[in-house]
C-alpha cells in the first residue's frame, strides 16, 4: 500500500474508493435501507461509528493479535460495537431502530467494515485507521443517500418523509421495491464509473489483496494471469 | 504450543473486554428502552383513554369478570382500560376499551376484526359516554347485528368489569344466562336446557313457551311468572295466580294438531320434497327424498332399483334436527340399506347444517351416504325457506 497523505485517507473512501460505487461492498444494506433517505442516513451513520471504533481498536491491537485468530478478533470486535450501537439505537432513536429492522444488526457482516480492518486498520497507525473509518463511513453514508434520494423522490414522491406534491402523479412505485434498487444501484454504479474513468483505482489495488483470505491464498484463483496478487 | 496459549489468551481477552463493554452499554440502555417499550404500550391504551397518564397492568385472579374480558390496565385518572374478545359473526374480534371512573365508556376501538361488513370497525364511537344503565339502548346496526349486538355486550362487560375491580358487586349474567336460570328454577329438572316454542296461534296472556329439552315439561311465562308444567300439561306446583292461564294454554297448546304446510306457497323448494308440517310447537316436520344408489348408482353387478330413500326429518325453526327416520328404502341390501338401521339415521339428531358432515358414513356405500346427506341438507334449505329466509 503506498503512502498516502492524511487528507487523501479521508477523501479516498468518499470519492476515489467509495465502497458501494468503486469497491462494490456491503450491497446488502445498500439495497435493503435506501427505500428512504432517513433511514438510509440513519444505517450509513451507523455504520460509521462502528467503522470508526472497530477501526481504531483493531489498529490500536494490530501488534497483539495474533495473524492466526485474526478474524475472529475482528469480528468479535466489530460485534461487540455493533450491538453497542444496535442497543444505542434502540434506546434514543426508537423510530429509526423500527426502521432499519435486521440490517443495523446485519452491519456484524457488513464486507466494508471487515474489510477496512483487514486491509487498512490491521495494517496502519492508530490516526490513519481513524481516518479511513470516517472517510469510508462519509462515502458509504453518501452513497445510501444518493441512491435513496434517486428511489424515494422518484418511487415515492417524498424526500426524507416530506411529501413532494407535484411528483405524486407520476411515482415510480417500482424504484421502492427491490428490484427497482436493483436498477437504481446499477445505474449509480454505472454513473460513477464514467464520472471516475482512468481515476479509479485498478482492481489490483482491492481485488485480492481486499480478501479476507488473501494471505493463505497461494494460487490467486480470482485473480487474471497478468496481475500479481 | 506457546503461540497457541498467546492465540488463546488474547482471543478470551477481547472477548472479555467487549463483554464489559456491552454491559456497560445494556446497564444505560435497557432502562430506556424498557421505557420506550412501555410508552407505546401505554400509547395504545391512551387511544381509548385519552386522559388516562400512565397505565398499569391489573392481575386479574381473584375477580369474577365477564368471560370477554382478557386484559385490564388501571389509569392514573382512576379509570381501567380493558382488552376484551368477543365473538360477532364471524371468528371474533378484539376490542380496547376505556371505563372512565365515573362508569363512562371513555372509547372503544377495535384491534383486530375479520368480520364481513367491517362495522366493528366505526360502532365504538357510537358507544363512547355510555354507561351500564344506558348502552342498551344503543341501537345496533340493521344488517349487522350480531358484530354490533357482541360489540354493544362486549362494552357492557368492560363497564360491568370496571365496576367489579372497583370492588362493587355486578349481575355478570348476560341476559341468555338470567332467563335460563330462571327457567331452571321453575323446572329444575330440565337441568337447564330449554329451547323456546314457536308458537303459531296466539295463547291467551302467554307471553312465551319453553320446552325441556330432555322432555320433562314446559316452562310458560306469563308476565313476570314462570310457570312450570308436565308433560300433559299440569301446573307442577301450584301456587300462583297464573296457574290457570297456564293450565289453559297448554290445553290449547297440546290439543292442536300439525298443520301441513302449502308447499305451492312457497318458491325455490327443493322437488325432492314430498310434504311439510308445522307442529304445534313450531317445529318442522319434513318428508324428503333422498338419490340414493337406487337412484344414483347401479352397475352390472346390482342395478339400481329405481326407488328413492324416504326420510322423515323434523327440525327446529333455527335448523337443528330433532329426529330422523328412514321411512323407505330399496338400496342393496346387506350394504346400503343399512340407511334403515337407527345407527345410522339416529346420528343426525341434534345435527345443524354445519355439523350435518360430521357423521359416520355406511361403509361401502358411498352412493347412499351421499344421498342421504344431501335430502339432509335440503331440509335445512326448507326450513330457510320456511322461516322467509332466501335459499337457492
Amino acid at each position: 500500500m503506498k503512502k498516502d497523505g492524511y487528507l487523501s485517507i479521508l477523501t479516498k473512501g468518499v470519492f476515489k474508493e467509495n465502497p458501494v460505487f468503486i469497491l462494490i461492498l456491503g450491497t446488502c444494506p445498500t439495497l435493503a435501507t435506501t427505500t428512504n433517505v432517513v433511514g438510509a442516513f440513519g444505517m450509513g451513520i451507523a455504520a460509521l461509528v462502528v467503522l470508526l471504533c472497530s477501526n481504531v481498536l483493531i489498529s490500536l491491537l494490530r501488534k497483539v493479535i495474533p495473524d492466526a485468530v485474526r478474524i475472529p478478533c475482528y469480528i468479535t470486535i466489530i460485534a461487540g460495537f455493533v450491538t453497542v450501537v444496535q442497543m444505542v439505537v434502540q434506546a434514543y432513536f426508537p423510530d429509526l431502530y423500527e426502521m432499519l429492522g435486521v440490517y443495523l444488526a446485519l452491519i456484524v457482516v457488513n464486507c466494508i467494515i471487515l474489510g477496512r480492518a483487514e486491509m487498512f486498520a490491521s495494517k496502519n497507525t492508530v490516526g490513519k485507521s481513524a481516518l479511513d473509518g470516517i472517510g469510508m463511513g462519509l462515502g458509504f453514508t453518501l452513497a445510501l443517500c444518493a441512491m435513496a434520494t434517486v428511489r424515494e423522490v422518484f418511487g415515492a414522491a417524498s424526500f426524507a418523509g416530506m411529501e413532494i406534491a407535484f411528483l405524486a402523479p407520476y411515482k415510480i412505485e417500482f424504484l421502492v421495491k427491490a428490484p427497482g434498487g436493483m436498477l437504481v444501484y446499477g445505474l449509480l454504479i454505472a454513473l460513477v464509473s464514467a464520472l471516475t474513468h482512468g481515476k479509479g483505482p485498478k482492481k489490483k489495488s482491492f481485488a485480492c489483496a481486499g480478501c479476507p483470505s488473501a494471505a493463505h491464498c497461494h494460487t490467486g484463483a480470482c485473480q487474471s494471469g497478468k496481475e500479481e496478487a | 504450543m506457546k503461540k497457541s496459549i498467546k492465540n488463546v489468551f488474547v482471543l478470551v481477552s477481547i472477548c472479555a473486554v467487549v463483554s464489559v463493554l456491552l454491559a456497560i452499554t445494556n446497564a444505560v440502555t435497557a432502562p430506556i428502552i424498557a421505557e420506550n417499550e412501555r410508552a407505546s404500550a401505554n400509547a395504545a391504551l391512551l387511544e381509548v383513554m385519552p386522559d388516562g397518564g400512565s397505565f398499569t397492568s391489573v392481575a386479574l385472579d381473584g375477580y369474577t369478570l365477564p368471560a370477554t374480558v382478557t386484559e385490564a390496565y388501571l389509569g392514573e385518572n382512576g379509570g381501567y382500560v380493558f382488552k376484551l374478545k368477543t365473538v360477532g359473526y364471524s371468528s371474533g374480534f378484539v376490542i380496547m376499551c376505556g371505563v372512565n371512573a365515573d362508569g363512562t365508556v371513555s372509547g372503544a376501538v377495535c384491534l383486530a376484526s375479520t368480520e364481513t361488513l367491517g362495522h366493528e370497525k366505526t360502532f365504538g364511537a357510537l358507544l363512547t359516554g355510555k354507561t351500564a344503565e344506558n348502552i342498551d339502548a344503543v341501537d345496533t346496526v340493521s344488517g349487522a347485528t350480531k358484530t354490533t349486538g357482541a360489540y354493544r355486550a362486549a362494552v357492557k362487560d368492560a363497564l360491568n368489569a370496571a365496576l367489579i375491580l372497583g370492588g362493587g358487586s355486578v349481575d355478570i349474567r348476560t341476559e341468555e344466562e338470567i332467563l335460563r336460570d330462571r327457567l331452571t328454577a321453575a323446572l329444575p329438572a330440565a337441568q337447564g336446557e330449554f329451547e323456546k316454542l314457536f308458537i303459531t296461534e296466539s295463547l291467551d296472556g302467554v307471553d312465551a313457551v319453553y320446552a325441556a329439552v330432555n322432555r320433562t315439561g314446559y316452562v310458560l311465562v306469563i308476565g313476570d311468572a314462570f310457570v312450570a308444567t308436565d308433560l300433559d300439561g299440569h301446573v307442577i306446583t301450584k301456587e300462583t295466580a297464573q296457574d290457570e292461564t297456564a293450565e289453559t294454554a297448554m290445553a290449547a297448546l297440546l290439543a292442536s294438531e300439525l298443520s301441513p304446510i302449502t308447499l305451492d306457497a312457497y318458491e325455490g323448494l327443493p322437488s325432492q320434497l314430498v310434504s311439510a308440517s308445522r307442529t304445534a310447537t313450531g317445529n318442522y316436520d319434513l318428508v324428503i327424498k333422498g338419490a340414493g344408489y337406487g337412484i344414483a348408482g347401479g352397475s352390472a353387478y346390482h342395478p339400481a332399483s329405481g326407488e328413492y330413500i324416504y326420510i322423515r326429518v323434523s327440525l327446529t325453526r333455527d335448523g337443528r334436527i330433532l329426529d330422523c327416520l328412514t321411512l323407505s328404502q330399496a338400496e342393496t341390501d346387506g350394504i346400503g340399506s343399512a340407511c334403515a338401521d337407527e345407527s345410522f339415521y339416529g346420528q343426525f339428531v341434534g345435527k345443524t347444517e354445519e355439523t350435518y358432515g360430521e357423521i359416520d358414513a355406511i361403509g361401502g356405500a358411498t352412493y347412499t351416504t351421499d344421498g342421504y346427506k344431501q335430502a339432509i341438507l335440503r331440509a335445512f334449505a326448507c326450513v330457510k325457506i320456511f322461516e322467509g329466509g332466501v335459499e337457492s
